[in-house]
């Protein structure tokens, strides 16, 4: 099979998949329990009242009818409205999306370079102390429950020692400053995001690390290692210009595939650093029974992943003909 | 050369180090920095539900009357006296106070009648049943406006006159366009309002979503200055400021910290100990217009039986919920009215099993169950009247009582309502009783108890009940019990029906007065619903910054305190 038979191939099965992960979403949340109409009434509206509500958010329709609309409105691009902000969910999403990728594309983009750096000198230290600390530093550290090593960061450095700010993503004041230029904003948006990238980097280096690490012990026993020590090259070129590029190829993989998935943020992370993403949003739109934003974040989420799938099986394709049959 | 490339970097490290930790939390002596747990979802004040968006939307948008904070009476806010009443027409005048739009355009009587034609045509869905007995409004000249009634209606003064009334100006347009649409209500409460126009203390500045929300003083305000039911208002201060925190632990390290002047949500005992001892961080507690109960389902065996009601009200021990569940931060109730809306509450009423020992209680529920042919394998009080562990309760007619559940919400929402739940289980049990506390999603929770009525018992709570108490209408008037109905119990009297029909109706105050009252001692003789608690509202702010707050039922953030505190003396006013 040709490569782009092979790309048409996967892009008809993904369009099934997705029309699928679409269906059971709406499924999934007419039958989980709940009714969203519930949490906006209160003891003075009459039934009546909470019967225009249902109408107005069109879930007075027949299930069937509701299905139909759902699936027509995507097929136009249109995700709906949420029901608590009364706003295209698209806008909400696209407000929310770029500031979780900022924390969660850098604390995967930190973790990786520290796990990497770690990783090949546990490697290159098998057997020794620095090896053992190493790694059982990254296993205790990847362990860590991350909502209560959020909980005393924000104690210790925010509250305790006073260097950061207590959660959120910007200052109110700098923002509210006319004063304020762009480079004091930046940087206000940073040091807000120190703390929760800190936490994020300390729970996530340690499987980098691990993978480093086992990925350069293989590396080391390569023939081409053997011969760059016969060449007389010093321990740190061997180290760091022979065995750790080689050696990092299976994290490129991971830190490519935790991008993909870093675009539904971490529900825990940004709730306790306030950070305003995806994550938070999920949480609010399950818990309040809000139809569009949940379907729409979670379709966003499927959108991401199953494209970042097909690329990888198109490149994989390229480099090997042999995928293709 | 590389140590003139490093001692470079260093230098560019510092300074960067230097910029980054000199991005300090900026207070502004002149601005109000409050605390929220949840971000307020829109500006558009007919979609608005939760009470995060009201907490901003009422400083924006102003109704007719308030409350007073002390009295509770109604107070002319923008209306300049109270409402005139004619009989003979149905009809109220209202005379307008001269005020003005943040926009600078005059606020008129237009608007007033501009506002219930709106929800009126529309039937927006929150204020819809305060407005659909109206029948027309006039406005005689600008600061004069007539409702006329279709039927007399006792609502009309603390409910339908507490609707924030919204610029004709800015308003007209939206709905004429959402007229034309397919969904005209979905358009109307949908529309995104970037800047909203209204006639109260504050006006939006900025909002950044997910952060913060700025609001300024309006200079436009008509209360500036003014006093209003005695009291001076203000704002004294420039910028409101609201933050969002994603939990309550982290809210208060900010209080703590300075990094807030005010945390605006109730503070749970578990904190109380910590921000007592502190010199910088002043607490209120209030009461709350709440009521936290056991509900039954009359509807089926073996809640439809008054005297197992009863008698299960005799086995709660409601000192030992306050006292120690709620570890004192709140009050018994024994009406489904609170004790502090005083009008309308009724004192004279039984006060099941109320500083009875446990001994006592378990012997007056026995010697009830037992009068109404109740029977036990073992009984909960021995021949001797020495108190026993009960075993196989049952029914009058021989049959086993079954298994049957307490539906709670989860601990993690309410641990309160969870714990109690679990110890009603277990004096329950000592009775003899297959009682099971279920925790439940508090969704799942409503749906099987107001949706489809498939329940035996249930603890619930309404956190903000209003003032006026046609709530108790809703709750048991027998028209109510259908799925999603607020008759949860479904309670069937048709002499309370009849007074909860002519208390709507009755507008001389103190005739419905007595009928309320009548309402309630119904419902303490038969118990759908028995309450239990109500748990106090306790808040706490800065003492070094703002002064003045202003107390009242519901606890300290409301429109009066807002418009009256002031910084204190050594940030300047």
């Amino acid at each position: 099979m040709g490569l782009r038979p092979f790309v048409i191939r996967r892009c008809i099965e993904i369009a099934v998949i997705f029309f699928v992960i679409m269906t059971v979403l709406f499924v999934l949340f007419r039958l989980a329990p709940g009714d969203p109409v519930e949490r906006m009434v209160d003891p003075s509206m009459t039934p009546e009242d909470a019967q225009l509500l249902m109408e107005s958010m069109g879930l007075d329709r027949p299930v069937w009818t509701q299905y139909l609309y759902y699936l027509k409105n995507m097929a136009t691009g249109n995700m709906g409205i949420s029901f608590h902000y009364g706003e295209p969910v698209i806008h909400i999403l696209m407000d929310r999306l770029p500031n979780t990728i900022l924390l969660f594309t850098s604390a995967i983009i930190l973790s990786a370079l520290l796990g990497v750096f770690l990783g090949k000198i546990a490697a290159w230290r098998r057997g020794e102390r620095t090896d053992m600390l190493m790694t059982v530093g990254a296993l205790f550290c990847h362990t860590l429950f991350l909502p209560w090593l959020a909980l005393i960061m924000i104690w210790f450095f925010a509250y305790h020692v006073g260097w950061f700010p207590i959660t959120g993503m910007v200052t109110p004041a700098v923002w509210i400053d006319p004063d304020a230029g762009m480079i004091s904003k930046a940087l206000d948006v940073l040091h807000h995001m120190a703390l929760p990238l800190m936490t994020l980097v300390l729970t996530h280096f340690g499987s980098y690390l691990l993978i480093m690490r086992s990925s350069m012990l293989d590396t080391l026993k390569e023939d081409y290692i053997i011969t760059a020590r016969a060449k007389g090259l010093t321990e740190k070129t061997i180290r760091d210009r022979h065995a750790a590029p080689n050696a990092a190829l299976p994290v490129v993989t991971s830190v490519g595939l935790s991008l993909a998935f870093s675009i539904n943020g971490g529900a825990l992370t940004e709730t306790v650093f306030t950070w305003p993403g995806i994550g938070r949003e999920l949480v609010f739109s399950v818990s309040h029974s809000d139809y569009p934003l949940a379907q729409a974040a979670f379709l966003l989420i499927a959108i991401v992943v199953l494209t970042a799938n097909l690329l990888v099986d198109v490149l994989y394709a390229y480099l090997d003909p042999r995928i293709r049959y | 050369m590389i140590w003139e490339r490093r001692r470079r970097c260093l230098i560019l490290l510092f300074l960067l180090t230097t910029a980054f930790f000199a991005c300090h939390e900026g207070t502004r002596s002149n601005s109000l920095r409050i605390g929220l747990v949840e971000e307020p979802r829109t500006l558009n004040v007919w979609l608005a539900s939760d009470a995060n968006t009201r907490k901003v939307l009422s400083l924006i948008y102003q109704p007719l009357y308030v409350v007073d904070p002390e009295t509770l009476d109604l107070v002319p806010w923008l209306a300049e006296s109270m409402p005139m009443y004619d009989p003979d027409a149905r009809s109220y005048t209202i005379f307008l106070r001269s005020a003005r739009w943040s926009d600078g355009t005059p606020f008129t009587s237009r608007d007033v009648a501009f506002t219930g034609r709106l929800i009126k045509s529309f039937k927006v869905p929150r204020y819809a049943s305060k407005w659909r007995f109206i029948e027309r409004i006039e406005t005689p000249d600008a600061r004069t406006v007539t409702f006329y009634l279709k039927k007399p209606m006792a609502t009309f003064l603390s409910g339908t006159l507490a609707t924030p009334i919204v610029q004709a100006k800015e308003w007209s347009a939206i709905a004429e366009k959402a007229k034309t649409t397919e969904k005209p209500l979905a358009t109307l409460i949908n529309h995104r309002i970037h800047h909203p126009v209204g006639t109260g203390p504050f006006t939006l500045e900025q909002w950044c979503r997910g952060a913060f929300l700025h609001l300024k003083k309006n200079p436009l305000f008509f209360g500036t200055g003014q006093a209003i039911n005695g009291h001076t208002l203000g704002p004294f201060f420039d910028d409101l400021v609201y933050t969002v925190f994603g939990t309550s632990d982290v809210a208060i390290l900010a209080l703590k910290k300075g990094s807030i002047d005010m945390f605006w949500w109730p503070i749970q005992p578990g904190y109380m100990a910590d921000l007592n001892r502190r010199e910088d961080i002043r607490l209120f507690t209030n009461e709350k217009s709440a009521l936290y109960f056991m509900g039954f389902n009359l509807r089926r065996l073996p809640f439809n039986d008054v005297a197992l009601r009863r008698a299960v009200a005799y086995t709660i021990d409601k000192d030992f919920i306050v006292s120690r569940i709620l570890q004192g931060q709140g009050t018994k109730m024994f009406s489904v009215v609170p004790a502090e809306n005083r009008f309308w509450c009724c004192t004279d009423l039984p006060r099941y099993g109320d500083g009875l020992s446990r001994e006592r209680r378990i012997k007056t529920a026995f010697q009830l169950l037992s009068d109404a042919g109740y029977t036990w394998a073992v009984p909960p009080v021995d021949a001797a009247g020495n108190i026993q562990p009960a075993k196989a309760i049952r029914l009058p007619g021989g049959r086993p009582m079954g298994r049957f559940t307490i539906l709670t919400p989860p601990a993690d929402y309410d641990p309160h309502r969870a714990t109690s739940g679990l110890m009603i289980q277990e004096w329950l049990r000592k009775m003899g009783m297959p009682a099971y506390s279920r925790p439940m999603a508090f969704s799942s929770l409503l749906q099987q108890v107001k949706g489809k009525h498939d329940f035996d018992a249930f603890i619930l709570g309404y956190g903000r009940l209003r003032l006026d108490p046609d709530y108790v209408r809703n709750l048991f008037h027998s028209a109510n019990d259908k799925p999603r109905g607020w008759n949860m119990s479904g309670y069937h009297n048709s002499t309370f029906d009849g007074l909860a029909d002519r208390s709507t109706s009755e507008m001389d105050p103190i005739k419905r007065q007595v009928l309320v009252m009548d309402m309630q001692k119904l419902i303490a003789r038969d118990l759908p619903y028995f309450p239990l608690y109500k748990p106090s509202v306790v808040e706490a702010v800065r003492r070094d910054r703002f002064e003045g707050w202003v107390e009242m039922l519901e606890g300290i953030g409301n429109i009066w305190s807002l418009c009256m505190v002031k910084p204190v003396n050594n940030h300047g006013a």
